[in-house]
């Protein structure tokens, strides 16, 4: 295509100005039709030489004279070459797609905006937001900003390539080159820049030495921008190296969000240096305050496992009124001890078989740990009856202490047994031949094998003396056995029969007398018989009255009658009838007469409505209520030297009586060693505790003792099962021998974590978690 | 429960409680890290009984029953022991085997923890979620009808003035009579409210103490935090870092023996002094510190003696009405710093706001008023009044503020709103919002704990054992069992976070509303809201 020169377009017609659309299409109506070098003689008009398309390979040249509006070179296109002979408005370069533009004056705010590819040289300074949103798109060469002055404020905000390069010559802002808060927001591209700065983001963009490629660039470059501004006079100026500074975006990964200093500076260089050494409170406590781990160990666990082994009651020795500690008798099963279970038993009482075996209504069972899961009780009948054999442990020798006890039955017995075992004598007075009392006399045969009872009574007559008194004793024999002995035991029970006051009572029998006479045989029963009061005394005489050949047996009572186990279901057997509420107005020959006017006929009467003990002889330090001693808890009468047990103090059941016995000996041999008696302190284990998910529940009934022993849940006892070390996930409980039979389980408080496995999994509800003691 | 136990009317089923444990069997391996770490015990190691049946019909077998057991993860359903919901379980398990699920049903726990006579009392918050806040929208946007703001870009003052700001004739006529003009604090508008030491742990209290020092000199945010009523510890008093505290005294006026014994000694004059009359969670009612939590450090600190319990009662001793509390609590203060320190009230919200505020008009030692509206958050207090006493914070600063407006004082005493900003996790749109409504700033407690040292407290009745001294992150205990959970380093530096965080939010608000680079005070033409009442309530745009 031919060339033709110097095609000038005029920005004003008829003296008025072209509008910019119209200047548009003029200039581009010339570049199609070839023309190269065009004069545009501009007048404010918008977006001169831009989007040159249809400009040929070779380019097109415009040269702006007069006065150019905004945006110059506007998406200009490569091989678009603009000159401005004077000063650009604004924008000059917007989305500058290749356009080569040079201005020879200054050029407004936003000069490159957008640019992405081309040149601007400006020949003096720009305003704000230059080089702003430059772009470099890989396809091309980076876009290029030359200016020969400053920047303005807020240069290459949010640049994204392109290099921009100020020289510093004869700036606006000679004090800062690169205006206020330059490059917020950069990403890509370089600056460099020659005097001094004000600052700039940081965060964004950093200075970096100009390396010897981009130094070759900038002069190499630097001339030729230098020659189209027609300032080559300044290349020597300019050429001095360590006068230009060089800015880079930072890479994304270099990026600093906030420059600051660590806390960690900040804690040790400017908290605890105005503070003082441990901050805020260093000076109030030297309590570490570092950071731990959530899950602990040794002093920082929130709780700890306690082995308390025997530290509770299990429910069965708690429910003993003789206190024997049931669990460890199956303990010792389990451990193949039978005998030493059989002998245990000897230690708390002198009648094991007797009473366990057979008198007793075994208040152990009906506390058992397993009837609260609906299971059955361990067995303790067997045991008991197994007992018969118990060995007597040695005796220890005499201490020369003397303890006079004033009756032979269970509770002067038990007493003096337990005080003969802590090697003090004591010394039962009784009017009968034999020591045994109510067990040997009035206790029916059916309830009991009187081999047993024989056999256990030896068992105590070769270890305890008895003194038969010929005659009732009085408060002067009282007053001697004081002087005589240190300590005197009232154990009378109550022998004294309760009578009604009704007319006829003397035709009755009192109960304890009929069941002696059963005793001993001599008893004497009508057909019919009558039985006034129906309690479990009065089923053992109906069951009796019955051996001696009544028939016809009746059981009255004031209310519903309190009988209950084992005589109640003899007595029903041998078809007593209980019949309540018969109030007794007269005992006649005929019968029993009621209030309400009916008889009941009657060959023989019978009145069982309780004894009372016969203190005639008690001396008047001894304080008494209606008819029975006053003691307190440990038995100990008004008179300290003085102690009162059994019937005589409260009526009971035998274990009661041997539990009371063996109490009161606590605290004699305490009182003896000068040692204050104490309550028993001991409480009983709370049953959830207990895991009976180990045992089976369908289990009925008991194969003998071991499986008795197997399916004890050993409440409060460790039973050595070593669950608990295999349950610790931290391994921390180990089982340690302490001689003999006798072990701890003890923990590692550097291992455990205080989870509390141990005491959710312990059978016995052995292990309790108690709060690890505070840190101050 | 035992079979043969008898049920008590507060025997309760796991069902019945508000949080239900699950454990899933398989994947438990039994390592004991959930029961450990259980702050209120409520899992344990449980013992099961597992039946096998072996039947079979063919002639000649016998069915059979074996029994064995197996271990695992048993909840308490004793009202005691209840499971609080706070999930340290399923932090800790490495298995991720077990995790506590909010109820599906209204719980039944509600009506027995009041066993004894003792109705229930917690920590948190209204169990209410959500609330007017977070509906209001901002709706005002510039394009191009105002300067565009880049909230990246442009630099913003979001400042606000604590302290009688009196108008320039007004301030010099002042000096001319009185020879003083009051005091007034250049601050950031997203105070820390007051959280005592003692409600909080050693190393919360420090950890937010030393992030707002951080704030100030490190990146020149001038955030000040309020101290709390629990005394504040000597070191502080006496140290630059005074300038960043406002110092609370409130009914039990602990620690304040401490406080007069440092005046001398003091390096600056601390930012402000908060005088407390309410508290937003427990509207007139006080406070106690039971005498368990009360040790040798908090003892120091507060100037009592160990083991014994602190009570805050609900109103102070010796002020019987508006007049004498303005008059003599706020000039009594004044004169502790020379006249030389802002002093403001800060009261619970409630309908008789506007009788307290216009007796602070009248006051020229008024250095504001700060409202702790109904969500607001404590370490401790009666359940009835966290939940039902109480007055929205929205209008009760809006009325203030219009108030103010009436008689063109708008910009000299500034409201300070707090109670449940952030609530829902929108911190910056609330506290733009109650800024928008009129308040000069914000406080904010809850969030701060939530969001600097992780707090799980939440409305929907989760933790919330504040008041017990466990808490399982450290934040409210004494126990430094429990407290060394918590790094103080690294509760400051989520203090820094969140205000940066927050001062970018702050900005992505105020700056697309292109009015200005400062702080909107009052600015309620921006704000919308699709409720009509409200819209009216709160003279904002109501928009659907």
């Amino acid at each position: 295509m031919s060339t033709k020169d110097n095609y000038i377009i005029s920005g004003k017609k008829d003296g008025k100005r072209v509008d910019s659309r119209i200047l548009e299409e003029m200039i581009q109506e010339a570049v199609a039709g070839g023309y190269m070098n065009l004069e545009v003689q501009a007048f404010g008009q918008h977006g001169i030489g831009g989007r040159l398309f249809k400009s040929d390979t070779n380019g097109t040249n415009i040269i702006i004279s007069g006065q150019s509006g905004q945006r110059v070179g506007a998406m200009g296109f490569a091989n678009t070459y603009i000159e401005l002979m004077g000063p650009a408005s604004d924008d000059v370069g917007w989305l500058n797609a290749g356009a080569h533009i040079v201005v020879h004056g200054n050029a407004g705010n936003g000069a490159a905006n957008g640019m992405a590819q081309g040149k601007i040289y400006v020949a003096g300074n720009i305003g704000s937001r230059g080089m702003t949103m430059t772009k470099h798109n890989p396809r091309f060469e980076p876009p290029e900003l030359w200016v020969l002055g400053s920047a303005g404020d807020y240069f290459g905000e949010f640049m994204a390539g392109g290099v921009a390069v100020i020289c510093g010559v004869g700036s606006q802002t000679p004090e800062n080159v690169l205006g206020y808060r330059p490059f917020v927001g950069m990403v890509g591209g370089k600056a460099f820049f020659r005097g001094p700065h004000g600052g700039f983001s940081q965060s964004d963009s950093a200075m970096i030495p100009i390396n010897d490629a981009e130094w070759d660039w900038l002069l190499k470059n630097m001339k030729l921008f230098l020659k189209e501004i027609h300032r080559l006079e300044l290349l020597k100026t300019l050429s001095d190296r360590k006068t230009w500074q060089l800015i880079v975006a930072r890479s994304p990964d270099e990026r600093i969000l906030f420059p600051k200093r660590s806390m960690e500076s900040f804690k040790t260089d400017v908290w605890e240096k105005e503070l003082g050494r441990g901050g805020l409170i260093g000076d109030l406590t030297l309590t570490d305050r570092s950071l731990i781990p959530v899950i602990t160990t040794g002093i920082l666990r929130r709780f700890v496992p306690v082995w308390e082994n025997r530290k509770y009651l299990a429910p069965c020795e708690a429910g003993c009124p003789t206190g024997i500690p049931v669990q460890e008798r199956w303990s010792l099963i389990r451990a193949g001890h039978v005998d030493e279970a059989v002998d245990l038993s000897l230690s708390y009482t002198p009648f094991p078989a007797t009473v366990c075996g057979y008198l007793c209504p075994n208040l152990c069972m009906q506390a058992c740990s397993r009837q609260s899961s609906l299971m059955a009780p361990v067995d303790i009948k067997k045991l008991g009856q197994t007992s018969i054999d118990a060995k007597l442990p040695e005796l220890p020798p005499e201490s020369g202490k003397k303890i006079a006890v004033l009756g032979g039955g269970p509770a002067g017995i038990s007493v003096a047994w337990q005080l003969r075992m802590s090697g003090h004598k004591a010394t039962v007075y009784d009017m009968a031949k034999k020591l045994g009392g109510k067990i040997s006399s009035v206790i029916p045969s059916s309830r009991i094998p009187q081999e047993v009872i024989t056999k256990e009574l030896e068992r105590v007559r070769s270890v305890i003396p008895h003194v038969n008194l010929q005659q009732r004793l009085t408060k002067k024999d009282i007053e001697q056995l004081l002087a005589d002995y240190d300590i005197l035991v009232i154990a009378v029970g109550a022998r004294q029969p309760r009578m009604l006051s009704v007319p006829g009572k003397e035709k009755a029998i009192p109960a304890l007398d009929f069941l002696a006479q059963a005793k001993e045989g001599k008893a004497r029963a009508g057909r019919r018989v009558v039985i006034i009061g129906a309690g479990n005394v009065g089923c053992d005489v109906a069951a009796e009255a019955h051996r001696f050949g009544a028939r016809e047996i009746t059981l009255i009572d004031v209310q519903e009658p309190a009988s209950y186990g084992a005589e109640r279901k003899a007595a029903e057997e041998i078809g007593a009838k209980f019949i309540w509420p018969c109030f007794t107005r007269e005992i006649t020959n005929k019968g029993v007469k009621l209030e309400s006017g009916k008889v009941i006929p009657a060959d023989t009467v019978i009145i069982s409505i309780g004894d009372v003990p016969d203190l005639a002889f008690l001396p008047e330090s001894v304080k008494t209520d209606r008819g029975f001693v006053i003691v307190n808890d440990y038995f100990q009468t008004s008179n300290p030297r003085i102690f009162a047990i059994g019937d005589a103090v409260k009526p009971g059941l035998i274990t009661d009586a041997i539990g009371a016995g063996r109490s009161a000996a606590d605290a004699i041999i305490k009182i003896l060693k000068g040692i204050r008696p104490s309550d028993n302190l001991r409480r009983v284990i709370d049953k959830k505790r207990i895991k009976l998910e180990y045992l089976d529940p369908r289990v009925t009934g008991f194969d003998g003792l071991e499986h008795c022993g197997s399916q004890c849940s050993s409440c409060g006892t460790c039973r050595d099962c070593a669950i608990c070390v295999a349950v610790c996930p931290q391994s921390a409980i180990t089982r340690v021998t302490k001689g003999g039979n006798e072990f701890e389980m003890v923990v590692d408080e550097n291992r455990c974590i205080g989870c509390g496995f141990c005491a959710g999994a312990c059978p016995c509800g052995v292990w309790a978690m108690i709060e690890n003691e505070p840190i101050e | 429960m035992l079979s043969d136990r008898h049920i008590t009317p507060s025997t309760l089923s796991k069902k019945d409680l508000p949080w239900q444990v699950l454990w899933n069997r398989d994947k438990c391996t039994l390592c004991g890290q959930c029961t450990a770490v259980c702050p209120v015990n409520a899992i344990e190691l449980g013992v099961f009984r597992k039946r096998i049946l072996q039947t079979s019909l063919d002639t000649g077998s016998v069915p059979s029953s074996l029994n064995s057991v197996f271990h695992g993860i048993r909840q308490k359903t004793d009202p005691a022991y209840s499971c609080v919901g706070c999930a340290m379980c399923n932090l800790v398990c490495p298995n991720d085997a077990i995790i506590p699920v909010k109820s599906d049903e209204a719980d039944k726990l509600r009506f027995h923890i009041n066993q004894g006579g003792q109705p229930r009392s917690r920590g948190g918050r209204r169990n209410v979620k959500g609330g007017i806040l977070d509906q209001i929208k901002f709706i005002r946007i510039s394009m191009l009808t105002d300067p565009a703001l880049d909230a990246g870009r442009h630099e913003f003052e979001l400042r606000t003035l604590l302290g009688r700001i009196l108008p320039p004739e007004k301030n010099l006529e002042f000096y001319y009579e009185n020879g003083w003009i009051p005091p007034v604090r250049d601050i950031y508008p997203l105070i820390i409210g007051g959280m005592s030491f003692g409600a909080l742990s050693p190393n919360m209290w420090e950890g937010l103490q030393m992030g707002v020092a951080y704030l100030n000199e490190e990146l020149s945010m001038p955030v000040r935090i309020c101290t709390g009523e629990g005394g504040c510890p000597p070191r502080l008093l006496r140290s630059r870092f005074l300038k960043y505290v406002i110092l609370q005294i409130a009914s039990g006026y602990f620690g304040w023996d401490e406080i007069i014994h440092s005046i001398p000694h003091m390096k600056e004059d601390p930012c402000a002094v908060e005088i407390k009359y309410g508290q937003g969670a427990k509207p007139g009612d006080g406070g106690l510190l039971m005498w368990h939590k009360v040790n040798k450090l908090i003892a120091a600190i507060r100037g009592v003696p160990a083991g014994v319990s602190l009570p805050s009662p609900p109103t102070h001793q010796t002020q019987y009405s508006i007049e004498e509390s303005v008059a003599k609590m706020i000039q009594s203060m004044c004169m502790a710093w020379g006249f030389r320190v802002p002093v403001y009230p800060k009261i619970s919200g409630t309908s008789t706001a506007l009788a307290v505020l216009n007796n602070l008009t009248r006051n020229p030692y008024a250095g504001g008023l700060a409202i702790d509206g109904e969500d607001g958050g404590t370490g401790a207090a009666y359940n009835v009044s966290m939940n039902h006493m109480g007055h929205p914070i929205a209008s009760n600063v809006r009325d203030c503020y219009l108030t103010l407006t009436k008689t063109g004082m708008q910009n000299e005493i500034p409201l300070f709103a707090a109670g449940g900003i952030g609530k829902s996790g929108n911190l910056a749109a609330n506290a733009s919002a109650l800024i928008m409504l009129g308040a000069s700033g914000v406080q904010a407690g809850k969030y701060i704990m939530q969001a600097a040292a992780g707090c799980v407290g939440s409305e929907s009745d989760r933790c919330n054992i504040c008041n017990i001294g466990r808490c399982p992150k450290g934040i409210t205990s004494q126990d430094s069992r429990l407290y060394r959970r918590l790094d103080v380093e690294e509760v400051a530096q989520r203090v820094v976070d969140v205000f940066l965080s927050f001062d970018t939010e702050l900005k992505k608000i105020v700056a697309p509303l292109g009015r200005s680079t400062s702080l909107p005070i009052g600015m309620s033409d921006a704000l919308g809201i699709s409720d009509y009442n409200a819209a009216e309530r709160l003279g904002i745009k109501y928009v659907v």
